[in-house]
């Protein structure tokens, strides 16, 4: 095209005279606009961030020393540690873990990887036995009650699924009244790190079976199915093969639902969390129902809602213990995640 | 078999019929039906008797009839493939052999499935046993996520063979796999090539005992040379196992297999699309004579 516009030099081999000029760069101003938007709304998040650890550091950190982490509590701020809220946290974090994970991942398995199975056959087999006459009377009803199950097993099912979700949202004040309804008021649990530590395992169980899950269903069903295929049961093939694979991903779950559960405060001033005692809490997990209710954040709460000045500044020490304590926790998470786990 | 009346049926069930005789008569009368034969097929190779012997086994994806009316022998101790276009189910009958159509919620196999004299399809028949007696490879390498040895040895187990050295380092000969990773079987399976992942994968199904290996488009994700490997390692295990293998290669079919059933879609009256099998024969009748026009079409590249 080109060549026929300027005839003064001669024609280019005629390969490339067919090809049209590429086009230079040019400015896309909605593509910039679009751009700066994006940073703009991500530095403003990331401020809010630096502004509140920052603020938080100034105030705190020359309250922060070894004695601040062993010292019991005191009325005194200058003698006031965070060593009772500490162990408490600690103690809560075992319980809640002791009766959240076993529970939450034998859910996740079981919805995961049995509930939603293939019931043709189960259902074969079962009506087999009704129309063979094999069984009578109470087996009879046995059978009719095992296939209506299966019948409704699916609906059960999605039923549960949407309401775990739905429990994962569910403030958790809730669990706290729901905490002090069962755990102390039905099961007369005193209002300890036990009772505390039942109702975060409450309040993290959606969270860690909705994690389990994910991490269960990220494992290829083709793992599952080369185990059945060598002869293995489903139990095997689960236990041996897809939930080795899942463990890194459950674990990293496990763990953030964990770092919720150490900043939650409103459930356990509900449950009858300890805003202010001089007691010692034993980091033996078997002594939590003794044990006044005492945590990190309910220590923070008591200090923040103290008139002096330099109780303001040793809960912002608090508060620091607190982030590193959950930046600690997430940094495994992250580890774990990176260092485990596959790519399919 | 002989129930079937449909007429545009009738050309396409002939091949079977005589391959029916010749399993059910032995091996003389095996090759002289395949004289009776004639149709300008010069000199069959002999088929073995059947070891799975397939009666209008067909498959239900919940309203869906995926798979119908496939009746055919498998000989034992032979590679037997199964190809046709994409979509026409030839995993899908594949995975009935071994039950595996069992864990897919909502699918139904009818028909019988003969394994000897049992219909293996029978509701008291254990699956898990049954799979640990017909092997199955999958199309794309699914090794677990564990070392080498740890791969053989968890089938051994659920088995109950007894997880030995000599019994793993037998199955990686046999796989054609052991010279390449003797001196690393605690490597992570996934350290391996692609090749080396399906040759593993062909290991751990051999290190059961099985009798049948079922194997679904074993070479579809691996390379030419590797694709070699594996075809020469198939025609070896033939020689100690009944083979049945999907594959929509057709050179492949024709280098290795001994039978080959030819699958197709059909269009039924409800608007469904379900797989049928138009042709079975050997390898030699399939590629030089096939009988059935849709055969022939697909074989000779003019569909699918």
């Amino acid at each position: 095209m080109s060549t026929l516009e300027t005839p003064s030099p001669p024609p280019p081999p005629s390969a490339t005279a067919t090809v049209r000029p590429l086009a230079k760069k040019r400015a896309r101003p909605s593509e910039q606009l679009f751009k700066w938007l994006v940073v703009g709304l991500t530095a403003i998040t990331m401020a809010m961030l630096i502004w509140l650890i920052t603020s938080v550091l100034i105030r705190g950190a020359g309250s922060i020393s070894w004695s601040f982490l062993t010292d019991k509590p005191s009325s005194n701020p200058a003698k006031a540690g965070f060593n009772s809220a500490l162990r408490g946290s600690v103690v809560l974090m075992m319980v809640t873990i002791f009766f959240a994970w076993p529970i939450g991942v034998a859910a996740a398995l079981y919805l995961e990887k049995f509930a939603a199975q293939s019931a043709t056959l189960t259902e074969r087999r079962l009506r087999e036995r009704l129309t063979t006459g094999r069984v009578s009377g109470l087996g009879a009803g046995w059978v009719h009650a095992r296939l209506w199950w299966l019948r409704i097993r699916p609906r059960v099912v999605h039923l549960i699924d949407v309401n775990i979700s739905n429990l994962a949202a569910v403030p958790s004040i809730i669990y706290g009244l729901l905490g002090l309804a069962i755990f102390v008021g039905v099961m007369g649990i005193s209002k300890s790190l036990l009772a505390g530590g039942l109702t975060l395992a409450v309040l993290i169980l959606p969270i860690i079976i909705i994690a389990a899950r994910e991490a269960l269903r990220a494992v290829p069903i083709s793992i599952e199915q080369g185990a059945m295929a060598l002869g293995a049961t489903r139990w095997q093939a689960v236990r041996s093969q897809v939930f080795p694979a899942a463990l890194p991903g459950i674990l990293t779950g496990t763990i953030l639902a964990m770092s919720r559960a150490i900043g939650e405060t409103a459930p356990l001033i509900v449950v009858g969390g300890v805003v202010f005692s001089t007691a010692v809490p034993s980091l033996n997990p078997l002594e939590a129902g003794n044990e006044a209710l005492l945590a990190m954040p309910l220590q923070i709460y008591f200090w923040t809602d103290q008139p002096q000045a330099s109780f303001q500044a040793i809960a912002a020490a608090g508060i620091i213990v607190l982030l590193a304590t959950l930046l600690v926790m997430n940094l495994v998470a992250i580890i774990l995640r990176n260092r485990y786990s596959k790519r399919w | 078999m002989t129930t079937n009346v449909d007429p545009e049926k009738t050309a396409k069930d002939s091949p079977i019929e005589i391959h029916l005789s010749a399993g059910a008569a032995g091996g003389d009368a095996g090759r002289a039906s395949a004289d009776r034969e004639g149709a300008g097929a010069p000199q069959e190779p002999h088929l073995g008797p059947p070891i799975f012997r397939l009666q209008d086994m067909g498959v239900w994806y919940g309203d869906h009839h995926a798979v119908k009316g496939v009746s055919m022998d498998i000989p034992r101790n032979a590679i037997t493939a199964l190809i046709g276009p994409s979509g026409c189910g030839k995993s899908t009958a594949l995975r009935c052999l071994n039950r595996m159509n069992d864990l897919i919620p909502g699918a139904r196999v009818e028909g019988r499935v003969l394994f000897g004299d049992e219909d293996l399809l029978s509701g008291d028949v254990d699956p898990v046993d049954l799979r640990g007696r017909i092997g199955m490879v999958f199309q794309k390498p699914n090794p677990f996520p564990k070392s080498i040895k740890d791969n053989l040895e968890f089938g051994m187990k659920v088995n109950g063979i007894k997880p030995t050295a000599e019994r793993v380092e037998q199955a990686l000969v046999d796989a054609a796999l052991w010279d390449e990773v003797k001196d690393r079987l605690k490597a992570e399976a996934f350290s391996l090539s692609g090749g080396q992942q399906q040759r593993l994968c062909i290991a751990r199904a051999i290190a059961v005992e099985p009798e049948v290996i079922l194997m679904d488009e074993p070479c579809s994700a691996l390379d030419p040379i590797a694709t070699l490997a594996i075809e020469d390692l198939m025609k070896k295990l033939a020689e100690r196992y009944t083979l049945v293998v999907v594959t929509h290669n057709m050179q492949q079919a024709a280098r290795i297999s001994d039978q080959v059933a030819f699958m197709t879609v059909e269009g039924t009256a409800e608007g469904d699309r379900t797989g049928v099998l138009a042709e079975v024969g050997t390898a030699r009748q399939i590629f030089s004579a096939p009988k059935d026009p849709r055969t022939e079409a697909y074989i000779t590249g003019r569909v699918g």
